[in-house]
């Protein structure tokens, strides 16, 4: 899922709350995450000291499925989280594949916030231990009909991924698809960085990273909707040096978290674009509103000269002036005396102060 | 700044300085209206020839005359996708707040990337000039930009590509 923390931060909130709490307090909470993972937190006031944690996730894989949901290895990961405060309730709750009872009474004071992060990064733990699995085997094979069969992982529903098992090392690849179609170029991008990063001779202890806009040849036969994208594939080649010891977990995490991390990288890059194209506005601007300002300026200056100007010429020609004033007020005195126009007046008159027309005893009318 | 870009930018900038010669004209089919010409181009007799410059097939710029407005339009050039969607992104976002300029046109006369339409007021308003040395500084501004900006990105992604695969070791 979408998120480089491992522990879900919802979840870590409700349980310190639980935990950090006077009084016992009763919690019956469903929680989603990702659309695809749910937590069901069940707290009673009657057995305050035991909180049931039960976890839904969609499996990695869809292969095997054992007793109760989740393998040997996977169980075993999940009892060393912790395993003097958790203990793993079989068989789960109906709907759940793991029931977990929480003793917050064995906590340590000074160690709460440590303990309880890490039970809640249970659900990380299910989905890399299943991943893990897988990578430990990497010198055994298994081979079908002559070729290596791949392994398709699903860690989140519109992103599968492929686990193929060859000799000496596994393959993971990545089939990369985008909404925008400028994210798929600035993902192109970030692959063909990283493809040369991981050719350079300092990096030669990172697995070998290739891109490719057509399927590789390992997953022939595959479905169709699973192919076919507009990113690409992105493969990387894991040997047994990168998940000897310590490496596994990080390696495994590592590969889970590829997608996000691209999309991340490409969301970042994104806003890093829209933050330079503002800065950029401003400078453009700049050049133009210098040139409308001086502008003004100038204009000012010609006015306060234009205005002297003027000034010398009243005081050259008063005559004049006293003219001009004088012809002002006689038309002024003419518009007085001339009738009253009133503007739509004579449709008035004629409509309604018509007077009738009489005819003359001279004259005749003729009749129809 | 290379020899042919500066070639390009000053036959662009002559062709400016003998081209915004603009004065006030009311359009001829409304009365107690004012309209680009070049816009509308509904009298033959107030346009002139468009002068087109090409740098190169991927670069050029159409100057349109007419009596009381002028509209340069650019065409930057893309070498490849990147730097295509960085064009785009660009040109789109400076489109979009076209007030902010005064003379850049909302939309790019087909078949290029970005418009200018000056009209004579916006001659009275600023100096002559200097709107010709910021279509000028607008052109070689927008070529370093797209240029320093794929660069960026190229660089962040290296960052991130190395950031990734540290993990492994």
């Amino acid at each position: 899922m979408a998120c480089f923390e491992r522990a879900s931060p919802a979840l870590k909130e409700i349980l310190l709350k639980l935990y950090r709490a006077e009084k016992p307090m009763e919690i019956d909470h469903h929680l989603y995450e990702f659309g695809s993972v749910e937590y069901h937190i069940q707290c009673s006031s009657s057995d305050p000291h035991n909180t049931y944690l039960s976890i839904s996730t969609p499996l990695l894989s869809q292969g095997v499925v054992f007793s109760y949901g989740l393998s040997h290895y996977t169980i075993q990961m999940v009892k060393e989280v912790c395993s003097d405060v958790v203990e793993i309730i079989n068989p789960a709750k109906e709907g759940y594949q793991l029931t977990l009872k929480l003793n917050f009474a064995k906590i340590p004071h000074k160690k709460d916030l440590k303990i309880i992060t890490e039970i809640c990064t249970v659900q990380a733990v299910i989905l890399s231990s299943q991943l893990k699995e897988l990578l430990q085997n990497v010198s055994s094979h298994d081979i079908s009909q002559g070729m290596y069969k791949p392994v398709k992982l699903v860690y989140h529903p519109r992103e599968p991924f492929f686990v193929i098992r060859q000799p000496k090392k596994i393959t993971a690849v990545f089939p990369m698809r985008f909404k925008d179609n400028s994210d798929v170029i600035i993902a192109t991008a970030f692959f063909q960085e990283l493809m040369d990063v991981g050719s350079s001779e300092a990096w030669a202890r990172a697995p070998p990273c290739t891109w490719s806009p057509i399927p590789p040849p390992e997953l022939r036969g595959e479905p169709f909707e699973d192919l076919s994208t507009n990113g690409g594939f992105v493969s990387f080649d894991i040997s047994s040096r990168h998940v000897e010891g310590k490496k596994l977990d990080k390696t495994a995490w590592s590969l889970l978290n590829f997608y996000a991390y691209v999309k991340y990288h490409v969301k970042s890059t994104r806003g890093f674009i829209q933050r330079r194209m503002r800065k950029r506005l401003d400078s453009l601007v700049e050049v133009l509103q210098k040139a409308s300002t001086e502008e003004e300026e100038d204009t000012h200056i010609k006015k306060v000269q234009g205005w002297k100007c003027v000034r010398k010429l009243v005081s050259i020609s008063k005559s004049k002036t006293l003219r001009r004033r004088c012809s002002d007020f006689t038309k002024k005195i003419r518009r007085i005396r001339l009738p009253i126009k009133i503007h739509g007046f004579d449709r008035f008159r004629r409509r309604w102060l018509k007077i009738p027309k009489f005819s003359s005893a001279m004259k005749y009318t003729k009749l129809d | 700044m290379a020899n042919t870009l500066r070639l390009y930018l000053t036959c662009i900038r002559n062709t400016l300085e003998a081209a915004m010669c603009l004065q006030n004209f009311p359009c001829q089919e409304v009365e107690r209206h004012n309209k680009p010409e070049v816009e509308l181009k509904t009298s033959p007799e107030l346009l002139l020839n468009p002068v087109l410059i090409c740098r190169n097939e991927a670069e050029k710029c159409l100057i349109e005359t007419s009596i009381n407005s002028l509209r340069i339009s650019l065409k930057v050039k893309q070498a490849d996708e990147l730097e295509n969607i960085l064009t785009k992104k660009f040109l789109r976002f400076l489109s979009m707040r076209a007030e902010a300029f005064q003379v850049l046109r909302r939309k790019p006369v087909q078949g290029y990337d970005i418009s200018f339409l000056i009209t004579n007021y916006h001659c009275e308003e600023m100096q002559k000039h200097k709107l010709i040395d910021f279509i000028v500084q607008f052109m070689e501004d927008i070529d370093k930009e797209i240029s320093e900006l794929k660069l960026s990105v190229n660089t962040r992604g290296r960052l991130v590509a190395t950031e990734f695969l540290k993990q492994f070791i």
